[in-house]
């Protein structure tokens, strides 16, 4: 856990709820969506689901539903309560009940338990999401360190991933190659889907057992975290020499990542980096290829959630400020060639942005 | 977020027996007049999805909805590019592209239900489930529609049938296989731990965490190691792997010495009679049932299963007795803490519950490496 980083992010927090005059702020949190109760706690959820009652006094209580659980949060959170329950919602809610009446806020609204809107408590909450969605969005000092050393382990990670791409490896011991590697570095957590084969390939999914081939487009993302904060990088290796369609193919991606990094800059929306992108592919006669048929997302956020806001996309006019960050990919499937994905981390600045993955913008050559 | 290989095996889970599976859950709807019955799956929930179609979502949600009759429908927030993918590692019904699950999921019940009248629909774990997925469906249902399905599901849940057994000992072996390179790996607590990874998933386990008590005299909390860790004299460690869909833990204290202190070694014979005498229906009274002291004061004991859409709960513990029954033939993982005249000592381990004429079998070994 991050002892610094937390006391930032307490502060920051404490401060909200006074300005709102919330009494008590609920957080809701589980081990795919932690990052509004790790940015309220410092505790990280690993299994199950974990409910925080936050103080305006700092005081915090982690409702867990294993006592493990609540141990492993207490051990690295020093000052937090735990206490765990066959169902957290409950005894949160008994809890809430037993506080009477005071202004409570509740975040993320959108998987906070259902209990909670249609029971005793139904009305009670006011939706502090957003509120607390501007606060995570732009990183401190320590929050971008963190990303910085999980960007630098994206690197090196796929320096591994490149090495364990072979002719007749499974997917699954590409996957196991680089957790074990990220285990033996001290990175506890990565998301990390793939994807291998030819034209016939859309899109990317957790490993399977198709073993690799000569010839075989091999694209992945990585995403490890550090301190509860992840970091992203998308590439594409060719088994073999890429072939000249693949080489075509892959010269749109990079001239479309060039350009929606180029965009990037305090100011500009999400969907003027998504354009920037989208226009190169569109130049070639691809506009087909940047919807949503294609491609979900052209980026998005990147911070204590894999995938947080904002979706880069063209309808999306959020703002982009200082020191938010995120990852710029123009994924998307090539008739010619398949599934291709070139992606670098960035955080924003004034005039530009900082490119926080250093691996070559290439398409990777591996023996075949 | 630790997706391995993801796959359905047909020889391992014939679709006959997740079909069964649904039937007895319809059965049960009709016995209690529902007219379909939701389970909502996601990355920490995907148990009881997975467990009538062998579906589990590496990221975002999905809702499976099952009526009295026919295949499972899945309603799934993720892309419709990867619905081929869904096919290839699942058994299911009609795949319905939803990314707005709870607006998709009302729409899709209201069609439906719109000709049973006063028709309710069961939810497994109605209080938990994310208010955006639920409150589409009350408003366009009736609240008053939706009924708590958890307690009907969990009767269903257990016993294990065969295949899920398979299941569970081939997710114990690769566990014990791990845990045993834990041990044998020198070094950083990082290699040790990176060993004990990659050999999981390498032998195809889908989900795997490796948590690790440093040192046991400052304690026997597992955690994940962040950063650079020293491992200590004894420590511990848990190893916690799915395999398609089946939980196991497995979990062993060591000693660098290379060899198990006297004390340990007593701990393991106690539980390995104590074991056997861990009865469904009498939970609350073990492990005083057994009629030798344990070597040591047992300051904690856990067992877990799987009823609902976790893949693993709490059934019974220590000083707080049964929180939810479990039948003979309950597929469980124990963990048992000791403190003992040599430190503490921790075991954890998948077991088939006994009962009613049958004895409590372990799955694993208690003790990996050579007997005293």
């Amino acid at each position: 856990m991050s002892a610094p980083i937390q006391a930032e992010r307490q502060r920051r927090l404490l401060s909200l709820m006074a300005e709102h005059e919330w009494d008590t702020l609920v957080v809701v949190g589980n081990a795919w969506r932690n990052d509004y109760l790790r940015f309220a706690t410092d505790a990280g959820v690993i299994e199950g689901q974990a409910i925080a009652v936050v103080q305006r006094n700092g005081a915090i209580e982690v409702f867990t539903e294993s006592p493990d659980e609540a141990n492993r949060i207490a051990a690295g959170c020093p000052g937090v309560t735990t206490v765990w329950a066959p169902d957290p919602s409950v005894e949160a809610e008994r809890r809430l009940l037993g506080m009477g009446n005071r202004r409570t806020a509740i975040a993320p609204g959108a998987i906070a338990p259902y209990r909670f809107t249609a029971g005793p408590l139904a009305g009670r909450f006011d939706d502090a999401t957003a509120l607390l969605d501007a606060l995570m969005r732009r990183k401190s000092a320590g929050e971008l360190e963190a990303i910085r050393r999980a960007s630098a382990l994206a690197d090196e990670g796929y320096a591994v991933f490149r090495e364990a791409a072979r002719p007749g490896r499974a997917e699954y011991e590409l996957v196991a190659d680089l957790e074990a590697y990220y285990r033996s570095r001290g990175c506890p957590d990565n998301f990390m889907i793939l994807g291998s084969g030819g034209v016939e390939v859309r899109g990317m999914h957790p490993p399977g057992e198709r073993r690799l081939r000569p010839g075989d487009l091999v694209t992945t993302e990585l995403t490890p975290s550090i301190d509860g904060y992840w970091s992203q990088i998308c590439r594409t290796l060719v088994i073999g020499e890429p072939s000249a369609e693949q080489q075509a193919a892959f010269s749109v991606f990079l001239k479309a990542l060039e350009a929606g990094i180029e965009a990037v800059r305090a100011g500009v929306t999400a969907g003027d980096v998504a354009w920037a992108e989208n226009e190169v592919f569109r130049r070639q006669g691809l506009g087909e290829y940047v919807t949503s048929e294609y491609t979900r997302v052209r980026g998005h956020g990147l911070g204590l959630y894999v995938d947080g806001r904002p979706a880069v996309l063209e309808n999306v006019d959020m703002v982009l400020e200082p020191d938010m960050t995120l990852v710029v990919h123009p994924n998307t499937y090539h008739p010619k060639a398949g599934y291709i994905v070139l992606g670098d981390s960035v955080r924003v600045t004034e005039t530009g942005c900082e490119v926080l993955t250093h691996t070559p913008r290439v398409l990777f050559s591996m023996p075949g | 977020m630790r997706r391995g290989l993801i796959a359905w095996s047909p020889e391992e889970v014939p679709p006959e027996t997740l079909d069964a599976r649904v039937r007895r859950l319809q059965s049960a709807m009709r016995a209690n007049d529902l007219g379909a019955v939701l389970i909502h799956t996601c990355f920490p929930r995907p148990a009881g999805v997975s467990f009538l179609t062998q579906f589990v979502p590496y990221w975002s949600e999905a809702l499976l909805v099952v009526v009295p009759d026919g295949p499972p429908t899945l309603l799934a927030a993720l892309t419709k590019r990867v619905h081929g993918w869904i096919r290839e590692v699942s058994h299911i019904g009609d795949i319905v592209s939803a990314p707005d699950l709870g607006r998709a999921a009302a729409a899709y019940l209201k069609d439906r239900m719109q000709s049973s009248n006063g028709a309710r629909i069961g939810v497994v774990e109605l209080g938990s489930v994310p208010r955006a997925l639920a409150e589409p469906v009350a408003a366009a249902l009736g609240a008053d529609a939706l009924v708590d399905a958890t307690a009907m599901f969990a009767t269903l849940r257990q016993p294990a049938d065969q295949a899920e057994i398979a299941l569970a000992e081939r997710a114990t072996g690769i566990a014990a296989k791990s845990v045993a390179l834990f041990a044998e790996q020198n070094g950083r607590a990082g290699d040790k731990v990176s060993a004990a990874e990659r050999a999981a998933r390498a032998a195809g386990a889908e989900e795997v965490a490796v948590l690790v008590a440093l040192d046991l005299a400052q304690g026997t909390v597992f955690r994940w190691l962040e950063g650079e860790t020293t491992i200590g004299r004894r420590h511990a460690v848990q190893i916690s792997i799915a395999y398609k869909g089946t939980w196991v833990r497995r979990g062993q204290s060591f000693s660098l010495d290379g060899r198990d202190p006297p004390a340990w070694t007593a701990a393991d014979q106690w539980l390995a009679r104590a074991i056997p005498i861990l009865e469904a229906g009498r939970l609350d009274l073990w492990p005083s049932t057994e009629s030798t002291a344990p070597p040591g004061t047992v300051t904690g004991w856990m067992l877990e299963a799987c009823v609902g859409t976790a893949p693993l709960s709490v059934a019974a513990m220590q000083g707080k007795g049964v929180l939810r029954p479990l039948p003979p033939g309950s597929l469980a993982n124990l963990t048992v803490r000791m403190q003992t005249s040599d430190g503490p000592w921790v075991r954890s381990l998948p077991l088939i519950l006994g009962g009613q004429g049958t004895t409590t079998r372990p799955l694993a070994p208690i003790f990996l490496g050579t007997p005293p």
